[in-house]
């Protein structure tokens, strides 16, 4: 537990810390850096016309599809992978090198190739977001069973535990903190891959939002929904990350 | 040694004094303009290839640089890493508070609304259908819509797919039953799936798709080079417009765009000759009819608003005058 006097010094410098960056904006937009660039005043205006003439929420009705649809695909199999390739060899061999490329892959070069096979449609964009997505979840799932204490390993072989005993009462509780890191970090990516195949793809949701107004030339709305997905972002991997810390222990998240 | 430094040194110092103006005046007489195009360059951008050669020759270096998308070549122009872009960025124009202005129509619109024979036949089977066009307050959402107003009709939703090669596509593949295209896509559809399409008849849409921007503090600056490049543009597009094939001539006589596949090279003259028939290649520049035209198109497409929208305020005329008045 904090004493009341260090929360009251923290929510005193996170708000410091928030009006420096605004005002530092608000500052430049003002100066200004570029003819193009809007201060923050102007960026929080055009913020809140949009959520009251209800194009944010639109868009970001149609943004979610994909991402929660590829989300939730990596989070079933991307998990089963990532475990079957720690428990066993031969799928490691197989497919370990798959999500190695996939990772160091530059998804915005990819995602042209993704129209070609797919078209433009849903199915695209969310191909986008698993390419994304899926390497990191595999990843870690992988490493989170691979890392498992050997102790705690030995103990169960020790206690005459079957296999399956190791798998389900050692190995999978062990590895479930790396496993639910892999899930929020696949969010985080998730987000970065239906952005960029909304603006390379087609323009719908939050893409076509950023596209409309700065062709013509809105910048405090173009400003504003770029800003609204990096909070949306932001906060959403936070609120994972306090979930997490509550199901797992601090020994488990190696922290 | 240092008698021998000395005379060195001090015939250096002469060389430099005595260089130094040369080379200077040397550089006041070549202008450069750095040209933001919002596109790769390709075949229609041989006017403009052939214009800078020639412009270069009068001491007009025009240095050309290809940028992702004409958003972005604006932003150049906007924060002054280019003196002039290429297209056509009313709205920019209109909300951004630094003066910029028209000052050259390069080609006028020229777009091809396609639809599915199987599907549709004219603009009425259009009503309550779905459309496909490039961008939200692009050019050829603005065409379409204007033709459904032409000919009383709605569409039931009109969907954004970027990129003409892509509707193209999609086109042939049955995905996409209405669109719009731009020549070289509906010659590629036309080819591809022989009587699958027809193309829909369009009435009298003016409206410029490539002219020339800077800002009014670099049109003042360099009237002179403005002033031939303008020339030298105005001299080109009447070239092509008497005879289409004196683009191949000049091509290779400068040897321009030398490395460009067969099939793009066979495309060069019908895209000329069909041009020129639609009349899309002003040989004035465009002057204020293009101007009053732009502005009526582009409100109507929703990039620029306003009841009271003047000429001025979006083109200033100026070179383009001096330039018509020298070539008569």
């Amino acid at each position: 537990m904090q004493r009341p006097g260090i929360a009251s010094s923290t929510l005193f410098w996170q708000l410091a810390s928030f009006a420096l960056f605004f005002g530092a904006w608000e500052i430049a937009g003002r100066w200004p850096v570029s003819a193009a660039f809007p201060p923050f005043s102007a960026t929080f205006l055009a913020l809140l016309e949009m959520i009251g003439d209800g194009s944010l929420g639109k868009a970001y009705l149609s943004t979610l599809q994909p991402l929660l649809i590829g989300v939730a695909i990596c989070g079933i199999a991307g998990i089963g992978f990532g475990i079957s390739m720690g428990l066993s060899r031969t799928v490691e061999w197989l497919t370990l090198p798959i999500f190695i490329v996939l990772q160091a892959a530059p998804m915005a070069a990819i995602i042209p190739l993704i129209t070609y096979l797919y078209g433009i449609g849903l199915t695209s964009k969310v191909l986008a977001v698993i390419f994304m997505a899926a390497p990191v979840i595999v990843m870690n799932s992988y490493k989170g069973i691979r890392n498992t204490n050997p102790s705690l390993i030995q103990m169960c072989r020790s206690f005459q535990g079957s296999r399956r005993q190791e798998v389900v009462k050692i190995i999978l509780p062990y590895a479930a903190a790396l496993i639910f890191t892999g899930l929020r970090l696949g969010l985080a990516m998730g987000f970065i891959g239906v952005v960029i195949a909304e603006l390379l793809i087609t323009p719908t949701g939050i893409g076509d939002l950023i596209t409309y107004h700065s062709s013509v030339a809105d910048y405090p709305q173009m400003f504003a929904a770029i800003a609204s997905i990096i909070v949306i972002a932001a906060v959403s991997l936070h609120a994972l990350e306090r979930v997490e810390r509550r199901l797992f222990p601090a020994e488990i998240r190696g922290s | 040694m240092s008698y021998l430094r000395f005379p060195l040194a001090a015939f250096a110092t002469l060389a430099l004094l005595v260089g130094l103006p040369a080379t200077d005046s040397h550089a006041q007489e070549r202008t450069k303009i750095k040209y933001a195009l919002g596109d790769v360059i390709s075949i229609d951008e041989l006017p403009l290839l052939v214009a800078a050669e020639r412009a270069k020759k009068r001491g007009v270096d025009v240095e050309i640089t290809s940028f992702k998308s004409e958003e972005v070549a604006t932003q150049a122009v906007i924060n002054g890493q280019a003196d002039v872009g290429q297209g056509t960025p009313y709205a920019a124009i209109q909300k951004v508070n630094v003066p910029i202005r028209f000052f050259y129509q390069m080609s006028a619109l020229q777009f091809f609304p396609i639809v599915n024979k199987d599907n549709y036949k004219d603009w009425k089977d259009l009503n309550g259908q779905e459309i496909v066009v490039h961008a939200r307050g692009s050019g050829t959402e603005a065409i379409m819509r204007l033709m459904a107003k032409e000919h009383g009709i709605e569409y039931k939703n009109v969907s954004f797919v970027p990129g003409s090669d892509v509707r193209a596509l999609g086109l042939i593949k049955g995905t996409i039953k209405a669109s719009i295209l731009d020549a070289t896509n509906r010659n590629y559809v036309m080819k591809e799936a022989p009587g699958k399409f027809i193309v829909l008849p369009l009435g009298k849409v003016k409206a410029s798709d490539e002219a020339l921007f800077a800002t009014r503090t670099f049109l003042d600056k360099n009237q002179a080079a403005v002033g031939i490049l303008v020339e030298e543009l105005i001299r080109v597009t009447r070239e092509i417009n008497a005879n289409p094939k004196s683009i191949l001539e000049e091509r290779k006589k400068l040897g321009l765009l030398k490395d460009i596949p067969a099939k793009l090279e066979a495309e060069i003259l019908p895209y000329f000759e069909e041009g020129v028939k639609n009349g899309i290649f002003p040989n004035d520049g465009g002057a204020a009819n293009a101007a009053q035209n732009d502005l009526d198109f582009f409100k109507l497409s929703g990039s620029i608003k306003g009841d009271d929208l003047k000429v001025e305020d979006f083109w200033f005329l100026a070179p383009l005058k001096a330039a018509l008045g020298k070539l008569k």
